[in-house]
């Protein structure tokens, strides 16, 4: 069975968010939910500032705290190492929310239209209706993953090829290549939820 | 283009470096600062009360947890799933206290029902009295592990968070018995509390100064929470809630009945600015919270 993980070559990324919007037109999550956000922050001061983006996405942690966090077992980690909610066991307790060391949660309190209250036909047909009141996080694309040779939306989407899908339990994957070779480091490793995404720099 | 609130927030937030903690601590996430001192209070109360056989200090106990755990069922996103909450005793806190709030709930208004409608000095009331003191415990411990378990949130992320959660909920168990004291319920029954409450309300000031100082010394981002604690958007519920009505009044009319007679309306006065104390360091402490940020 594989570990599925990405990734992230960080001296590729030029800000474009082309993986946000992939991401949010793939999931079709509503306003205030990104799966896939890419923060971005200006460091030093002129003439010498510059800006600095972090594409991210779930971990989908080997350790998720945010699992353990869960009180009614909404939040689950299939074999291939995907850490998914369900919807439709979510209380809405947000702990999982507070418990993610890398904020990759989002609650859903209500669900607005991008262009005012009433929401178009595509936001009718692609928002989560019921998932109003519960958790929502990347999925990694799992159903895409599953029809086979698939890669999620953002990785597909990325026209730098910043972010790389593969299997980290295979030492000959493009992943672990990456990470063997060039020192891939996952974010905050003292938390020790062991990510499966990787950084490069 | 009109937008949603939510979705600037999470702009501006994304943008931070040092993102604020909004879900437990803004909108609805106040319902939930407000259980947890309802319950804490509610159930510090029932422990009181027991000893001191103040009856109607066990029913105020029994109504503020009760107020509390519906406080905790608004706050969720989906109330009608507040069952599933019981299904991962193993890992989550909130399970945990779910079962010992349930206990305590439960168990005290079988116990409240045989004692006004029922003989209650029997076995079945005192195992009952003896669940419900459990349940109580459980309650009162159980809320601090819930803020302590989050990770990414250094200023919660600490064993002090439950010490402090457990200190809060006795003196505010203290407070309520106290002030029904000074509103004239059963005055001579609290006498043996005044004492506790100065200790409690000395020792909970000491907790909360080592609290803060070793948060200073726990990194930048427990280190800014702390400053937005002490300098910043909480400063003023911090030191106008927590410290002067939490700490310091307490304290001051504490010290002051040592010497001389505390007449019933100052009594009651302390209760509630106790009260308040309470509710507004759960507040701050939720509210300064801040995630790490990511490395960038």
């Amino acid at each position: 069975m594989p570990r599925w993980g990405m990734v992230i070559d960080l001296a590729r990324c030029v800000g474009c968010y082309a993986c946000t919007i992939a991401c949010k037109v793939e999931n079709g999550t509503p306003p205030g939910v990104w799966y896939a956000p890419v923060y971005e922050r200006e460091v030093g001061s002129y003439p010498t500032a510059k800006r600095l983006f972090l594409p991210t996405l779930c971990f989908h942690c080997k350790n998720p705290p945010c699992m353990k966090a869960c009180p009614t077992k909404a939040i689950s980690k299939r074999e291939d190492g995907i850490v998914l909610v369900d919807s439709n066991k979510c209380c809405g307790s947000r702990a999982c929310v507070a418990a993610c060391p890398y904020g990759a949660l989002t609650f859903v309190e209500e669900i607005k239209g991008e262009f005012g209250d009433e929401l178009t036909p595509w936001e009718r047909a692609r928002y989560p209706q019921d998932g109003v009141g519960t958790v929502q996080k990347c999925t990694l694309c799992a159903h895409r993953i599953d029809q086979g040779n698939l890669e999620p939306a953002c990785v597909q989407t990325c026209p730098t090829h910043c972010r790389i899908f593969g299997d980290l339990d295979d030492p000959g994957s493009e992943v672990s290549k990456l990470i063997r070779e060039h020192n891939g480091t996952q974010a905050r490793p003292e938390a020790g939820t062991d990510p499966s995404v990787f950084y490069l720099r | 283009m009109a937008r949603t609130e939510p979705f600037q927030i999470r702009i501006a937030d994304l943008r931070e470096r040092y993102r604020p903690q909004r879900e437990w601590a803004e909108g609805r996430g106040l319902l939930l600062i407000l259980a947890h001192f309802l319950t804490g209070s509610g159930a510090g109360a029932w422990l009181f009360a027991v000893p001191l056989g103040s009856d109607p200090g066990l029913v105020i106990g029994f109504f503020l947890a009760a107020l509390g755990a519906v406080g905790h069922l608004l706050f969720l996103g989906r109330p009608e799933r507040f069952w599933r909450m019981a299904t991962r005793m193993g890992s989550s806190w909130i399970s945990r206290g779910l079962v010992g709030l349930s206990l305590f709930l439960v168990t005290a208004f079988i116990y409240l029902v045989l004692l006004f409608v029922a003989e209650h000095k029997t076995t079945l009331g005192a195992i009952l009295l003896a669940l419900s003191v459990l349940g109580a415990l459980w309650t009162i411990i159980y809320k601090g592990f819930v803020w302590a378990s989050s990770k990414g949130i250094p200023l919660w992320n600490t064993p002090l968070v439950p010490a402090l959660y457990i200190a809060y909920a006795l003196r505010g168990g203290a407070a309520v018995l106290i002030l029904l004291a000074g509103l004239g319920t059963q005055l001579g029954a609290v006498e043996p509390l005044e004492p506790i409450k100065l200790w409690l309300a000395v020792s909970t000031a000491v907790l909360v100064l080592i609290y803060l100082e070793v948060m200073r010394g726990s990194g930048m981002t427990a280190l800014r929470s702390v400053n937005l604690l002490l300098f910043g958007k909480v400063a003023l519920p911090f030191y106008v809630g927590a410290v002067l009505f939490g700490l310091i009044v307490p304290i001051g009319i504490g010290s002051f009945a040592y010497f001389d007679h505390v007449p019933s309306g100052l009594l009651a006065l302390v209760g509630l600015l106790s009260l308040l104390g309470d509710l507004s360091i759960i507040y701050c402490i939720a509210r300064a919270g801040l995630y790490r940020p990511l490395p960038a």
